[in-house]
């Protein structure tokens, strides 16, 4: 009954003939019928010296005019030889026998040009490589250390990061995804260091993906995730080619796509998103603390919320005597349970924090503060919400902030919403309730098939030194266990 | 996910993990009134003594562990003892487990009443433990096994907050004064069966031997777990000796609470209601285990162990286990007063199960010829 049938309907028989046109041999009327309605496109024709027919096509935006100038029509306007393609001065030209090559070569920056006397289509690369400059990161932004950071051109990024590490054994392959967009794909790994099963992993998972646009890495890391109903990354995103070098180093694989600065590294763990690039270049005691720091900001932005609600609805004899006459003084003349005046505070937050980020630069960080201030002072006033939980969202929030990946940031906003329901029921077990559900769910993830708690959950005890804490880097001899390298150790010479 | 299996054998685990449940496992809801049941200091041996022996039952099932059978898993085992009686020990586990769960859950949930919520109807509290152990379990074994880790670093940690009434100005050596027992009634030798019931456990690593790397020095792990809870059962015993001593000690009926009750805190008063929330892991992790064995072992039961596992069968087995919790609850747990029945019947088959099945292993294995 719910057999698939057969698709012959209209549609596939004009992809039927399409695909026979284009394989057919290839003709200028054939050409011209490719780029009919495509303003953009040209066909230019002019005349060798010694008067012999050729016909340039390319579309205009995407290549670079004054290349074409400089290294075809000029040099073919002068040319005396036999054969055309002699003239030109690229040094690489490309024979073209079908229409669907043609068209490829033509939409990827390639100058078409049709020899009428040999009857022969030649392609020369000569794409506009103009784009952005190299800037600063802005998504993760340090103090010191490299300042440069990934753009939107593939070819650049590929040589921050074999400038970091000018190694053959560095290895990247190249795929072409989306069946629309044929995005450019690079997969990177460092050959004999990174485990092969990683490389094959990654390489099946792309080669896998049918879809017909791959615009950005975050779209790609959807398609190559092992768990798509999480909210929890399972690649790390990053626009720092020192950041994709460290993560090479230590025996990962890197993905870049085209058109995208930002990169993927795989595989990751929970711990990853903690880490900083700045903590390799603080001191390590002082990286440790700020360490520390960020796990606790984490479950603090998490926690203390639900907490504020828990004691006040069920608990009120944990609460130290001093607190709670502060508290019962502040509660006493709200209308609002503590959930609903915790909820309604927190999605006012998020309005917010949501609408600043929408807004230009200058008007959202006005955004940020006077909504702030003045929405938290206004529903203290009006008597919708207490002075502590005012205090206690605001922390909360400047905690959330403090965790260096921003995608983990906003999954901890769902997260503390369903750990605020469950202690709204349930108290502070409802809350040790929803870590355990948050733990449970971590312990089940996988990044790349690698267990996204490692080194924790399994155990790698010599990784530890990287964890929780930022060791000396003197004292971290070996690659990450968890990652299970070819090379261990990190020292060329062992000690 | 098609493929997706929940006694999916992807990873061999390391022997750490043998050690970490040993401990954990032994540390459930006896060791929270495990005081009651000893009460005299001379008890003090006792515990090492029962330790030694149950460090017997650990050697045997090493020896398990380390025959070729244990790897093979439900196969091994049908190997060695034949399909039938694989299929009757399976059914008579079916009981055995339940009867752990049961005791383990509801005791939990007990002391999450009296401690946390007075007015609670614990059924609600035993549906949500459940709803999370349905949702650890269906992950699969191999994610519960590793849950382990978690579950002991954020447990292990508690027994150091005791430290600090060891070294109380009130406390003198005398507390834990008469060493000797002057007369051994029914009652010490009732405290002898509940430590040798509370440390029962690890035989049930029998059935997990497949997710383990099983020859590595799984002996030295096994003991090293069983140490490590022989010395807390010591250390919260003699705890508690101190800040009670013998005689109030048998009026509490949670003792390891209660002394928890009086830790201070300048942030939280009542520590004792985050520390019993934070032993919730450890409970979650030990019945989720238990649950999977209950799934695996009816499955056999049902010779149905060659088929492809469902989460909608795991899901029907979380069902049977609620609602005889739910039953045990209302009939046996909540009308108890001096003498829970089921308490009593775990004490004994916790005791017999961490004798008898380490000895049927052995003797099933030299019988083989194997070990």
């Amino acid at each position: 009954m719910f057999k698939k049938r057969k698709n012959t309907g209209i549609g596939n028989k004009i992809e039927n003939s399409i695909t026979k046109t284009k394989n057919t041999p290839i003709t200028l009327e054939g050409l011209r019928k490719s780029i009919e309605k495509m303003d953009d496109a040209k066909i230019i024709e002019h005349q060798t010296q010694n008067s012999k027919l050729f016909v340039l096509i390319y579309v205009e935006p995407l290549i670079d005019q004054a290349r074409v100038n400089e290294a075809v029509i000029e040099p073919l306007r002068r040319c005396t030889k036999e054969k055309i393609s002699d003239c030109i001065s690229v040094s690489e030209i490309i024979d073209i026998s079908t229409l669907k090559e043609a068209e490829k070569q033509l939409m990827r920056g390639g100058v078409l040009l049709f020899d009428t006397i040999e009857n022969q289509l030649h392609a020369v690369d000569l794409k506009n490589t103009t784009g952005r400059a190299i800037e600063t990161s802005e998504t993760e932004t340090i103090l010191y250390g490299a300042k440069d950071s990934f753009t939107e051109n593939i070819e650049q990024n590929i040589t921050m990061i074999r400038r970091r590490i000018p190694l053959t054994s560095l290895k990247s392959e190249k795929f072409m995804v989306g069946s629309q967009t044929e995005t450019k794909i690079i997969l990177m790994y460092i050959e004999g260091l990174t485990n092969p099963d990683f490389i094959s992993i990654a390489r099946e998972k792309i080669e896998n993906i049918d879809y017909d646009q791959i615009l950005d890495s975050s779209q790609l890391a959807a398609f190559m995730e092992d768990h798509t109903h999480s909210m929890f990354p399972q690649f790390q995103q990053t626009d720092r080619p020192d950041v994709c070098a460290f993560a090479l180093g230590a025996g990962k694989v890197t993905i870049l796509v085209d058109n995208t600065p930002f990169v993927l590294n795989a595989p990751i763990s929970f711990f990853h998103l903690f880490q900083s690039p700045e903590d390799y270049i603080n001191r390590w005691i002082v990286a440790s603390f700020l360490r520390v720091l960020r796990y606790l900001s984490f479950m603090l932005s998490l926690l203390m919320v639900p907490i504020y609600v828990a004691l006040t609805t069920h608990h009120y004899q944990m609460i130290p005597l001093q607190i709670l006459y502060v508290l019962v003084d502040t509660r006493s003349r709200l209308p609002l349970t503590p959930f609903w005046e915790s909820l309604l505070m927190l999605l006012t937050l998020e309005v917010i924090k949501e609408a600043s980020l929408r807004m230009p630069t200058k008007s959202g960080q006005m955004l940020g503060v006077i909504g702030g201030i003045v929405v938290g002072q206004a529903s203290v006033e009006a008597g919708f919400a207490s002075q502590v939980l005012i205090v206690i969202v605001g922390i909360s929030a400047i905690a959330s902030f403090l965790v260096p990946n921003y995608l983990i940031t906003k999954a901890n906003t769902l997260i503390q919403f369903i750990i605020l329901i469950l202690a709204s029921f349930l108290g502070i077990m409802g809350i040790f309730m929803g870590i355990i559900l948050l733990f449970v769910h971590l312990n089940a993830l996988t990044s790349l098939r690698q267990p996204y708690l490692a080194p924790v959950a399994p155990f790698y005890g010599k990784d530890w030194l990287d964890l929780f804490i930022r060791g000396p880097l003197r004292w971290m001899k070996t690659r990450p266990e968890a990652l299970h390298p070819l090379q261990k150790w990190r020292y060329s010479r062992r000690r | 996910m098609s493929g997706f299996s929940i006694f999916d054998k992807t990873s061999s685990l390391h022997s750490i993990y043998v050690t970490l449940m040993v401990n954990r496992i032994q540390m459930l809801y006896f060791v929270i009134i495990l005081p009651v049941f000893l009460i005299y200091p001379y008890m003090i041996w006792v515990i090492i003594l029962v330790g030694f022996l149950s460090q017997m039952s650990i050697f045997l099932l090493s020896k398990w562990f380390n025959s070729i059978y244990a790897s093979k898993g439900y196969e091994g085992f049908a190997e060695l003892l034949g399909e039938r009686s694989v299929r009757v020990l399976a059914f008579i586990g079916l009981g055995l487990i339940l009867l752990k769960i049961t005791v383990i859950t509801l005791g939990y949930v007990e002391i999450t009443q009296h401690f946390i919520f007075p007015s609670l109807n614990t059924n609600w509290m035993i549906l949500f433990i459940l709803l999370i152990c349905w949702y650890v379990g269906s992950l699969g074994m191999a994610p519960t096994i590793r849950f382990v880790v978690i579950a002991f670093l954020s447990t292990a940690w508690m027994v150091l907050l005791l430290v600090n009434f060891l070294f109380q100005p009130s406390n003198t050596i005398h507390d834990l004064f008469p060493l000797v027992p002057f007369d051994w009634t029914i009652e010490s030798w009732k405290g002898v069966l509940f430590i040798f019931s509370a440390l029962s456990g690890p035989e049930y690593l029998v059935l997990l031997a497949p997710w383990f790397n099983t020859r590595k020095k799984i002996l030295k792990y096994m003991t090293i777990g069983n140490a490590f809870t022989i010395f807390e059962y010591l250390f919260l015993f003699i705890a508690s000796l101190f800040f009670f001593g013998p005689h109030y000690l048998k009026e509490i009926r949670f003792p390891m609470m209660e002394v928890m009750r009086y830790m201070e805190s300048p942030v939280f008063e009542r520590i004792d209601m985050i520390l019993i929330s934070f032993y919730l892991i450890n409970f979650v992790f030990a019945i989720s285990i238990f649950i999977l064995l209950f799934y695996g072992a009816s499955r056999i039961t049902l010779k149905k162990s060659k088929e492809q596992t469902t989460k909608s069968g795991f899901a029907f087995c979380c069902s049977i286990v609620f609602i005889c919790l739910f039953i045990n609850n209302e009939l046996f747990w909540k009308e108890a007063t001096n003498q829970n029945i089921l308490l009593e019947l775990e004490i004994w088959a916790g005791a017999l199960t961490y004798i008898l099945i380490p000895l049927f292993l052995f003797t099933s294995l030299k019988r083989k010829g194997r070990v």
